[in-house]
């Protein structure tokens, strides 16, 4: 990646404080109780709230504890680039980490990883949106993951698809996503960036089962939109854990229809 | 005051379709069922022949684009002798947040008297039009034409710019 040379770059010989911090190993086999006290398969609190981008036809917040993903949506607008005459609309995707949201300090402008994941969100999102009725134009999403504590990509997801929904875009439905790390016989559901790490650390048999995954969800068509996985899993295992995922997609269903409601009953209420 | 209305999330399954009840705008239909593609409260409206029509009203100003057959209401932004280039500002009564290109040839300028059109006479930078949508023309604009009575130029600065 070409370095920027018109930001002022820390010195050379810097080390981060986190070298000098306690180290505290996680052992992901041997967990009887996670890290922030939940359990292996507790979900954690979910916070949504639209219209927090003034200037975007349609924005959300999402909050699951540490991780902070704010999402604004773009359009319909024209396409400016010259492209081929499509009777498709495009949606296009740009996903960003701020600088400050990692343990590792982030770059400004996006990276591989990045580009990765803004992809994938929109594999995710595209099955969902109607874009047949936007012939000729581009629907824009921005992501930007204001604090990164695992799990970013289905935060992602869900977020967008609430934007989309708050932006008036037509839908076939909404699109919520959710995360599992598995590790051995453990899987552990929506896991946090320490969790993440520890899975990435681990020592694990060659046989044996390490790795995340990610599945996005038609709650009300029953239809998976997307499946990200990483690792080296069993096909049981993969299946067992997918299922889960699906099982808390329905579960934080009823918090975007409550967000969706809410936000519909304040576009009236400021109306009257 | 009057009961809030319901208020429905894309996804939400509505009625059954039959010969009485159809989709209107914000549904879409799947498996015999409509369904709601929109956040938004759910309208049903009856015509003389009993037959419902399911909608679902979002916001307002409701992600419009330019479609055929609608008017709109454009700036010019370029004349030259074969079309002229336009700015499609608005649609129908909807204001757009981001304009349109779009484009009206020479030969859709007016229906009578097609050949002797001398496009600088009758468009200038900057005159508001009032368009109907023709086709979509291509990969860049939208193809337009003022070819009725109740269309053409509607505003517009003197030559020298009063």
């Amino acid at each position: 990646m070409p370095l920027d040379t018109r930001r002022l770059t820390g010195p050379e010989s810097s080390q981060s404080p986190y070298n000098f911090a306690p180290v505290n190993k996680l052992d992901l086999t041997q967990l009887d109780k996670r890290p922030d006290g939940r359990s292996i398969k507790k979900l954690r609190p979910l916070f949504l709230r639209t219209n927090v981008v003034s200037q975007a036809r349609g924005s959300s917040y999402i909050e699951m504890n540490e991780t902070k993903v704010i999402c604004a949506v773009y359009g319909p607008r024209e396409v400016l680039r010259r492209e081929d005459f499509s009777l498709k609309g495009q949606l296009t995707c740009d996903f960003k980490f701020t600088t400050f949201s990692c343990r590792q300090r982030r770059q400004y402008q996006q990276d591989s990883q990045e580009k990765d994941l803004s992809v994938l969100v929109l594999e995710a999102l595209e099955p969902a949106v109607c874009l047949h009725k936007y012939p000729k134009s581009q629907i824009n999403i921005f992501i930007t993951v204001l604090q990164h504590d695992g799990s970013a990509l289905s935060a992602a997801i869900t977020c967008a698809s609430v934007a989309l929904a708050s932006a008036g875009i037509e839908m076939y439905d909404l699109v919520v996503a959710s995360s599992a790390a598995i590790c051995g016989s453990v899987t552990l559901i929506d896991p946090t960036a320490q969790e993440e790490d520890a899975l990435l650390k681990a020592t694990v048999k060659p046989d044996n089962n390490a790795g995340s995954v990610t599945v996005a969800f038609l709650p009300s068509l029953s239809q998976v939109s997307a499946i990200s996985s990483d690792g080296e899993l069993s096909f049981e295992i993969l299946n067992k854990s997918m299922q889960e995922c699906v099982a808390n997609c329905q579960k934080l269903y009823p918090v975007l229809e409550h967000t969706l409601v809410k936000h519909q009953q304040e576009l009236e209420a400021g109306r009257s | 005051m009057a009961a809030p209305m319901p208020v429905c999330i894309p996804g939400r399954k509505l009625c059954k379709e039959s010969d009485t009840h159809l989709p209107g705008t914000g549904t879409y239909t799947r498996n015999g069922f409509i369904y709601s593609s929109l956040v938004g409260t759910i309208r049903e409206t009856t015509d003389e022949s009993n037959v419902k029509t399911i909608s679902v009203i979002g916001k307002e100003n409701n992600s419009i684009i330019p479609y055929i057959d609608a008017i709109v209401v454009a700036r010019v932004t370029n004349v030259n002798p074969r079309f002229c280039k336009c700015e499609i500002l608005s649609v129908g009564k909807h204001h757009l947040q981001d304009a349109f290109r779009g484009m009206i040839r020479k030969e859709d300028v007016r229906a009578l008297d097609r050949d002797r059109i001398e496009m600088h006479k009758c468009f200038r930078p900057g005159d508001i039009i009032i368009a109907r949508v023709m086709s979509l023309g291509d990969a860049q604009s939208y193809l337009l034409t003022t070819a009725e009575n109740e269309l053409g130029v509607v505003s517009a600065l003197s030559e020298s710019g009063k």
